[in-house]
Parts: structure tokens; C-alpha cells; sequence
């Protein structure tokens, strides 16, 4: 009896990984190229290239919130770093050569920070709930978006025509493995995770975002900044945000007022997937990375089937809402 | 001897966050966390039997091209050349800006496109 | 176990009285805890039967087996000789079982007859489905006339005091007509002359044949009110007499099974010079009103009074937790702002909240992240936190606190409240404090847990730090302090010295501005 519902907990626990193993067994069946290295690599740069968001909405969820104003953030830098690192400037007509890399990249930095500041300001100060207030800021950045792209003679088109040295700095050859470039995106990710694994697990700020996401009254009497800790979460995602955002410019070589769209959507998904628990207080750097790999994987597995993208919207939702289900399920009180 | 009586210790409390006010048991999440994994391998049953992608062409003005459906990875079948009066057809685009051009013969499918027509003034 | 050998006894006067609810054989388990174990209650028709044990002792969680809060593991329950099994309180409620909580759960934004009705608000008539006001007044007027609680139905709640609110709760309970009213800690708001129109509610509620299941602390209340008397301990059932036969030492006796010597450790700490002097110190937002004194290195200070008269408010404003309208703060004759508890921490004070669920432990985080979260800067190396030094200082707090926890690693949530107190306790003393503001140290945590707290306050003391200790426990007081502070209405109502007071005088002082 015991043993009968401690296997149905394991079942019901691991739904979400037990589904997309059986998926992707399934798939490689099927279609036998997606477990091919030209595959893999996709599927690994496609998993760098969503990390750096999923980091950022990883410490928001850790404070009991989240943050739905992701997806424009990255869409409104990435316009920046196209407008700018490009041959054609048609935003900025009156321009002739590129700004230097590290300036834009510095720009755009300030951009996310400055939003992310917005959100956690009213957060930690207004004690409104994440939701409306990242639900407010969206609004604001797809406007600021729109409006970015109608400057000059661009007339609210896709930006393109970048740079050589923007696109090979992010797009370039890290080494072959194989036939198979791995490109350099993969490495700046790899590198952040380390930078958010120290950050979480390693500096007082790390420890005190977990204390105020487990208990935000306690962490205040034991002397701990709340509101700074807020911010400060808040920030450091906006800056991930602008980091996916630089990086995607390149990536799809081109950026558009869709750029970005519904990002934070999967992002959340891989935070719960990973264990990152709306609970408050919990998760792990290598759970977001997990989570993420398996969201990719399924999505680029259902994406080799040719399965309709529409209907890949309805299934994403779900696995939303089953992660979260999941999830409630461990932390819930058991009468 | 006046003590006032707490919460018992023992107890498993609720926990704060986004949960705390969930009002639910767990056999009914159970119960939803099956139904709702029923019904996401139902959309990917679905997904895979309708599988394939939509090639739309759309020819700006010019004579009208049937859309295609083809798999991941493969090519475009070339369409015939649509005609338009005054113009000369010269190739297909993946934007309207007619900025990125589609190479038939080398770019794959990896998702539903459409596809516009590049005209020059004749 | 002898429990379960005395289980077959039956109460003397048991069979001259129908038995009108009972309980037989409740067990209960949560993970790694055995809240109840075979436990049984006979509650007959027209007594009052009081049900008494230490905190944790499992009154609490057999209550909520009664209503269906928690799901019983096993065991039945019997009312009128037919099994029931409630799913949940409505459901209780409705075959006539009633419970008036102790913490009130209460709309308070509503008014009084809105509460008395809500989730059952009579209709207009059968055909207009709109609630009438009217009807709801009137009934609510009757309850009330009949139980002579003078209180207007269109009052809104927030508005009166708590023990009004008690009033209305229990009038709640009556009108559903209940045969079983089950009340927990009734008094513990209540004044005196409350108390004694609560008595003569239950009293009239006895002799219109209710069974009552009266849950306290307060032996002298019991012993009068009571008919029968239940003694639980550790989540076991240890006897069931009549009240008449028992005495308040006898009660003791049997709630904590050995004699009540040496609850206290001995007092061996020396006040020196003066630490810390506050002066005028008065709240914004709540009832504190121009407080002063004076507290010296090496003391243990207590701080006696009623619920709600200012000493958890007195601490949160040293401590700037509250918002202070007045008052200045001298540490070592320096005045110190202490305008948030950062920089009362700065300032080397440390406040144990009242509240530790609430305010005190980050319940899923594990003991070294509970035990570090105060004093992180100390385990810096270079720009990064050292998990040796870390754990390290965990250790201490572990070894020096006598935790018992399986590892650091282990949640504090599933520690019990005694080690989760001390868990706590060794977060503030890793921040070095010369100043200790402990807000109820010993509430909620077992006798055997409550003499080590004692001793590890004496022992703070001993090493010349100053504690302020605020408890509702006036032996606690008598015991463990050097003087004691009595706060009544928000204001200080007197100084006493614990080695010569007593607990009358200190009574009387706490009710001096009530």
C-alpha cells in the first residue's frame, strides 16, 4: 500500500520529465536525424540562446513573483543593437559608421537595468504584485518598441543588414565538432550561468534573495535591505533580458517589433520545469538549465515532426500549467 | 498559571508564496495533473498526425500561386512563375521589404513561411 | 504504555448523564510526528468537560479531527450514538457541533450581524432570494438579549475590542443551535467581569442540555467551570476525572507527568553599570505611550503585562521594526537611532520576534542559511561567501545551542519549535549583540526545551549582555529575570524587583490603565 503510493507520487512528481522522454523517444524513432550531431548542436545553441532570460525570471519566481515583461525587454534591445550595429542605419539616418560593440552592449545593458528597476521599484516599494506591475511595463517597452522602429526612415520595418563584427562575435565559430559549427553565443551563456551560480549561491545578495523570497517579514527583522534586495533581483534579471536580447539581434540577424515575443512564456516554463517553485525561496541554477534543455528539446523535436506552430502555443500553455500543477503538488499541505 | 495556548508545533503549516492561499487537496491535483497530461499528449497526437508546415505565396498583384505543404527540412517545389502586367518576376522573398531573399534549391523548411514576390519594372 | 491501561476507567459520575458526543481511539500522524495516539473523549449532555494538556500536547489537532479540518488516521466518532465524520466545519456546524476559535476569524470589515449569518443569510421570503436585513437584525437581537451581550448588530467589527468580537463568536456558535460548543482559550482576551458573563453563558448553555468542551490553561477557571476533566500529554490520553476530585497540582502532575521542580535554572548572572537607557519612547501606529527605563550590562529585564498592552510594540520600537512617533535610545550613554533593523543591527541589538512562523524562521530554507542570514558579511572571502565559514559558524550555533537537528542541511520546518527557537536564537547571537529583545522566547516549545531556552538566557547574561525579555508567563518572569517591567494600556505601569514580587502584585499592575 505504501510502496503503491510512493510510486504513484514518483509518477506524478516526474510527469512532466516522463512525457518528454516518451516524446523524444518517440521522435528519434520517427524521425532518426534528431538524435544526428547537426541536431544537437541546434537544439544546444537554441538552449544557450534562451538561458540568459531564464536566468533572469529564475531570481524574480525565487521572490514569489515573475516577470511577463521579459519577452519586450529582449525585443527592445535587440532593435537597439540592430539599429545600431548595422550598415543600413535607417533609424538613425544622420549616422555613418557603427558605434564600437562594447558601447552598444554597455547601452543596452542600462536599458534592462533601467526597466528592471522599474518593476522591482514598484514591487519593493508599492508592494503591488509582479504580475501587474511586469503586466504594465510590457505595455510601456511594446510601445517604446513601435515607436523606436517608426524613427527615421525605418517606417516600423524589420532591421537588418548588421554589422560583419557584431554577427561574428555572436554568431562566429566557437570550435566544430564534427562538420558542426558550435557557435560563440554558447560560450557567453556558459559563462553567465557560472556568473549567476556564484551570484546565487555565493555573495550575500544571492542569500538574501532566498530569504526574502521564504520569508520577506523575517528577512526584514533580521536586518536584511528588503526593498534593495527587491531591485536589485529585478535589475540583475533586466540585464539578462538585455543580454538574450543583444545576443538575439545577431542570432536571427534581424529584429523586429516581434522579436522576443512570448520569450518569458518559455522562460517561466523551464524555471518551474527546474524546480524553481512559485513557493518562494527555492531553485537552483542547474535546475533553470535543465529546464530549459528539455523545453528546447521537445519544442525542436515536435519542430523536426513539422507539427504545426500553432499548435505548439496550446501545447507550451500546458506545460505551463502542468509544471505548475506539479509543482503545487510537492509543496502542498497534506490533510 | 496562565499560558496562552499556541498553534501546535508539530503541524505542517502552509507555506507563504504564491501558494498561500491554494485551496485545493492533492487527489483532486492529481486527478487535474493526469487529465491535463492526457490532454497535452492528446495536442501532440494531434499536432504529429496534421503534421507540416504551410508554404504561402504571395505575389503582390501578380497572378495568383497554390500554397505547398512540406516537412521540416525540405526544400520549396518551385512554383511556376506568377506574371503581373508591366513587370518582370525575379525571385522569391522572405519579407515584403524584399530583403532576404528564398534560394529554392538550398533553403530548407523549418516552419510554416510566406513568400512574396520580387517584381521589376519592366 | 499506563495510559492505556487507565483508558478503561470511566469518569464516576459518567451514566447518570447521556452521552452526547464522543470520540474513541483517534489517532492522527503527520510526517515523522504521532499528534495523536488512540486517544478518546465522552462529552455528556449538560456538562462542561475541559480538556487540558501542554502546548502540543494534541488538544488542538484532536479539535480539528472533530471538524474535519485534518483527516483522522483512525478512530470513530460517535454524536447521539450515530457515527459522523464531518469533511468539513460547515458540515460540523450543521448537525449542531460549534467551535469558537481562539484566534477570531472574523470579517472585520463587516458588521456584526453580517458575521453572525454569513454563509446562511436569511432570505427576504422563499420567493425573493434577497437577503433581508431585517430579519438578520431582529435574529441577531434575540441572540443577543438571550445571552445578555449588549452589543448593537450593525456594529462593525473592526470596531470593537477583541473580547467584544469574542462575544459576538460565541453568540455565533449558539445560534446554529449547536448541541456541542467546543470553546478554545476563551478567556485569554477577556477581563475579569467578561470572564464572569462568559461563566454564566456556559452555565446557561449547560443547563439547556449542550455539551461543552472547554479548552484552557487556566486551572482556577477550570476547576470551577468544569464538570469533567480530559488530561492529554504528548498526544496521549492520560486520565479523565471529575473536577471535583482533582486539585491544581494534581492537574499539573498529571498534563506533565513528573513533578514541577526545577523549572528554572539557577540565577547566577550580575548586573553591572547601565547598557542601555530608553527614554519617552512612544509608537505611531499603535498603543505605546511614553515609555522609559533603564536596563544594565549582564541583566535579564522582563517585561510583564496583558496582550495588547504595548510589550511586543515596546521591543519592534526599539528594535525599528514599528514606526516611532518619539522617544530616543542610549546604548553605552551614545544615542542611537535604530531607524530600521539594520541599523539596530549595526547597533548590536537583536530582536526574537513573537511571531516565529511569521517573523522569524524562512521555514523551506535549511539551517545554515537560517543560522547565517544576519551575520553574512562575517563569512565574506574577498567578494564571495565561504561555505567553510559558513559552516563553521552553524556548528557553533548547533553545538552551542543544543539543536538537535540531522544536519545543516535539514529544513527548519521540520524541526520542532524548540530547536527552530534556538536555530534563531544562534542567528542573533552570530551577529555579537550587546542588546538580546526576546519577544516570547519560550511560546509554543515543550517544558524540557523551555529550561535550556532559560538556561541559555542566564548564560547570555552571565556573559554580560543585556536581555529584555517580554513573556506572558508570569512564573517564567518570577523565574528567569532580575527586575521586571510591567506594561499596562501602552504605558509603564511600574517597576518591580523578581526576586520579592509576586504574581498578584504584578497582576495588579498590568491592570492599572486597562
Amino acid at each position: 500500500m505504501a510502496d503503491k503510493k510512493k510510486i504513484s507520487d514518483l509518477l506524478l512528481n516526474n510527469a512532466m520529465f516522463i512525457i518528454i522522454a516518451l516524446a523524444v523517444i518517440y521522435i528519434s524513432v520517427k524521425v532518426p536525424a534528431f538524435l544526428g550531431l547537426p541536431s544537437i548542436v541546434n537544439v544546444l545553441s537554441l538552449t544557450a540562446a534562451k538561458l540568459p532570460i531564464a536566468l533572469g525570471i529564475g531570481g524574480c519566481i525565487v521572490l514569489t513573483g515573475t516577470d511577463i515583461s521579459a519577452g519586450r525587454v529582449v525585443g527592445l534591445t535587440a532593435c537597439i543593437s540592430a539599429s545600431l550595429l548595422t550598415t543600413a542605419f535607417k533609424v538613425f539616418p544622420e549616422m555613418t559608421s557603427a558605434p564600437p560593440i562594447l558601447v552598444v552592449f554597455l547601452m543596452v545593458l542600462v536599458v534592462g537595468a533601467v526597466v528592471g528597476f522599474v518593476n522591482g521599484f514598484s514591487v519593493a516599494k508599492f508592494k503591488l504584485h509582479p504580475f501587474i506591475v511586469t503586466l504594465s511595463t510590457q505595455l510601456i517597452v511594446y510601445g517604446i518598441i513601435l515607436m523606436y522602429l517608426k524613427n527615421g526612415t525605418n517606417n516600423g520595418q524589420t532591421l537588418s543588414g548588421l554589422t560583419e563584427g557584431y554577427r561574428s562575435l555572436i554568431t562566429g565559430t566557437l570550435f566544430k565538432i564534427g562538420n558542426v559549427a558550435v557557435p560563440m553565443y554558447v560560450l557567453y551563456s556558459a559563462i553567465l550561468t557560472v556568473i549567476m551560480w556564484v551570484v546565487w549561491n555565493k555573495t550575500t545578495f544571492g542569500k538574501n534573495m532566498f530569504a526574502v523570497g521564504s520569508n520577506e517579514e523575517a528577512a526584514n527583522v533580521s536586518g536584511v535591505n528588503v526593498s534593495r534586495t527587491i531591485i536589485m533581483v529585478f535589475m540583475l534579471a533586466g540585464i539578462m533580458y538585455a543580454i538574450t536580447g543583444f545576443l538575439d539581434g545577431a542570432r536571427i540577424a534581424s529584429a523586429n517589433a516581434n522579436t522576443g515575443l512570448n520569450y518569458e512564456c518559455d522562460a517561466i516554463a523551464a524555471c518551474v520545469i527546474g524546480g524553481v517553485s512559485f513557493v518562494g525561496g527555492i531553485g537552483r541554477i542547474s535546475g533553470i538549465v535543465i529546464g530549459v534543455l528539455l523545453l528546447q528539446i521537445i519544442f525542436a523535436g515536435l519542430n523536426f515532426l513539422s507539427v504545426d506552430a500553432n499548435m505548439l502555443y496550446i501545447i507550451k500553455g500546458l506545460i505551463i500549467l502542468i509544471a505548475c500543477a506539479i509543482d503545487m503538488r510537492k509543496y502542498l499541505v497534506r490533510k | 498559571m496562565a499560558q496562552p495556548e499556541q498553534k501546535e508545533e508539530q503541524q505542517p503549516k502552509p507555506l507563504r508564496g504564491l501558494y498561500d492561499r491554494v485551496n485545493i487537496s492533492v487527489k483532486t491535483l492529481n486527478i487535474i495533473i493526469v487529465v491535463l497530461c492526457a490532454i497535452l499528449i492528446a495536442c501532440m497526437a494531434f499536432g504529429i498526425s496534421n503534421r507540416g508546415y504551410d508554404v504561402t505565396f504571395d505575389t503582390l498583384g501578380g497572378t495568383s500561386v497554390e500554397s505547398q505543404i512540406r516537412m521540416y527540412g525540405e526544400l520549396v517545389e518551385a512554383p511556376a512563375a506568377p506574371s503581373r502586367e508591366g513587370y518582370e518576376f525575379e525571385g522569391w522573398y522572405l519579407d515584403e521589404g524584399l530583403t532576404r531573399p528564398w534560394n529554392l534549391g538550398q533553403d530548407t523548411i523549418t516552419g510554416s513561411i510566406t513568400l512574396y514576390a520580387g517584381w521589376k519594372e519592366k | 504504555m499506563g495510559a492505556n491501561l487507565e483508558k478503561q476507567e470511566t469518569p464516576a459520575s459518567a451514566g447518570d448523564k447521556s452521552v452526547l458526543l464522543r470520540m474513541e481511539g483517534i489517532c492522527k500522524s503527520f510526517p515523522g510526528v504521532k499528534a495523536l495516539d488512540n486517544v478518546s473523549l465522552t462529552v455528556r449532555a449538560g456538562t462542561v468537560h475541559a480538556l487540558m494538556g501542554e502546548n502540543g500536547a494534541g488538544k488542538s489537532t484532536l479539535m480539528k479531527c472533530l471538524f474535519g479540518v485534518y483527516n483522522k488516521d483512525s478512530g470513530h466518532i460517535y454524536l447521539e450514538g450515530q457515527e459522523v465524520n464531518f469533511k468539513t466545519s460547515k458540515e460540523a456546524l450543521e448537525n449542531g457541533v460549534a467551535m469558537v476559535h481562539q484566534e477570531l476569524n472574523q470579517a472585520l470589515k463587516r458588521n456584526v450581524m453580517d458575521n453572525m449569518w454569513l454563509g446562511r443569510f436569511p432570505k427576504i421570503s422563499k420567493w425573493c432570494p434577497l437577503t433581508s436585513e431585517s430579519k438578520m437584525y431582529e435574529a441577531t437581537k434575540k441572540v443577543f438579549e438571550e445571552l445578555e451581550v449588549n452589543v448593537d448588530p450593525k456594529t462593525v467589527m473592526s470596531r470593537m475590542p477583541v473580547s467584544q468580537r469574542q462575544m459576538v463568536e460565541i453568540a455565533k456558535a449558539v445560534s446554529f443551535n449547536s448541541k456541542v460548543i467546543v470553546f478554545d482559550e476563551p478567556t485569554s482576551s477577556l477581563t475579569e467581569e467578561e470572564v464572569e458573563h462568559l461563566f454564566r453563558i456556559i452555565n446557561m448553555l449547560r443547563s439547556r442540555g449542550c455539551g461543552i468542551i472547554y479548552i484552557s490553561h487556566k486551572m482556577e477557571e477550570i476547576l470551577r467551570i468544569s464538570d469533567d476533566v480530559t488530561i492529554m500529554r504528548d498526544g496521549q490520553w492520560v486520565a479523565t476525572r471529575p473536577a471535583k476530585e482533582l486539585s491544581m497540582n494534581e492537574i499539573i502532575k498529571l498534563m506533565v507527568g513528573r513533578e514541577l521542580t526545577n523549572r528554572y535554572p539557577e540565577k547566577d548572572n550580575v548586573p553591572g553599570e547601565t547598557l542601555l537607557e530608553v527614554k519617552g519612547m512612544s509608537a505611531a501606529y499603535s498603543v505605546l505611550d511614553d515609555v522609559s527605563f533603564v536596563a544594565k550590562k549582564g541583566e535579564v529585564l522582563g517585561i510583564a503585562g496583558l496582550d495588547g498592552s504595548g510589550r511586543t510594540e515596546l521591543l519592534e520600537n526599539i528594535f525599528g521594526v514599528a514606526t516611532r512617533k518619539s522617544g530616543e535610545i542610549y546604548l553605552h550613554g551614545k544615542k542611537v537611532a535604530n531607524r530600521n533593523p539594520r541599523e539596530s543591527l549595526a547597533n548590536k541589538f537583536a530582536l526574537l520576534t513573537e511571531e516565529r512562523r511569521a517573523t522569524g524562521i524562512f521555514g523551506i530554507r535549511d539551517i545554515q542559511a537560517n543560522t547565517t542570514i544576519s551575520s553574512l558579511k562575517r563569512y565574506m572571502n574577498g567578494p564571495l561567501l565561504s561555505d567553510a565559514k559558513m559552516s563553521k559558524a552553524t556548528e557553533w550555533g548547533i553545538n552551542a545551542m543544543r539543536t538537535k537537528t540531522p544536519s545543516q542541511r535539514t529544513q527548519i520546518r521540520s524541526l520542532s519549535g524548540g530547536n527552530q527557537q534556538k536555530v534563531i536564537l544562534a542567528r542573533w547571537l552570530l551577529t555579537e549583540p550587546e542588546v538580546l529583545l526576546l519577544d516570547e522566547p519560550t511560546r509554543g516549545i515543550d517544558v524540557g526545551a523551555k529550561y535550556e531556552i532559560y538556561q541559555l538566557i542566564l548564560d547570555l547574561a552571565k556573559q554580560g549582555k543585556t536581555v529584555i525579555m517580554v513573556s506572558s508567563e508570569m512564573p517564567e518572569l518570577l523565574g528567569v529575570c532580575d527586575r521586571i517591567l510591567v506594561m499596562s494600556g501602552g504605558k509603564l505601569a511600574g517597576e518591580v524587583d523578581a526576586k520579592t514580587t509576586t504574581q498578584e502584585e504584578i497582576m495588579t499592575l498590568a491592570a492599572k490603565y486597562v
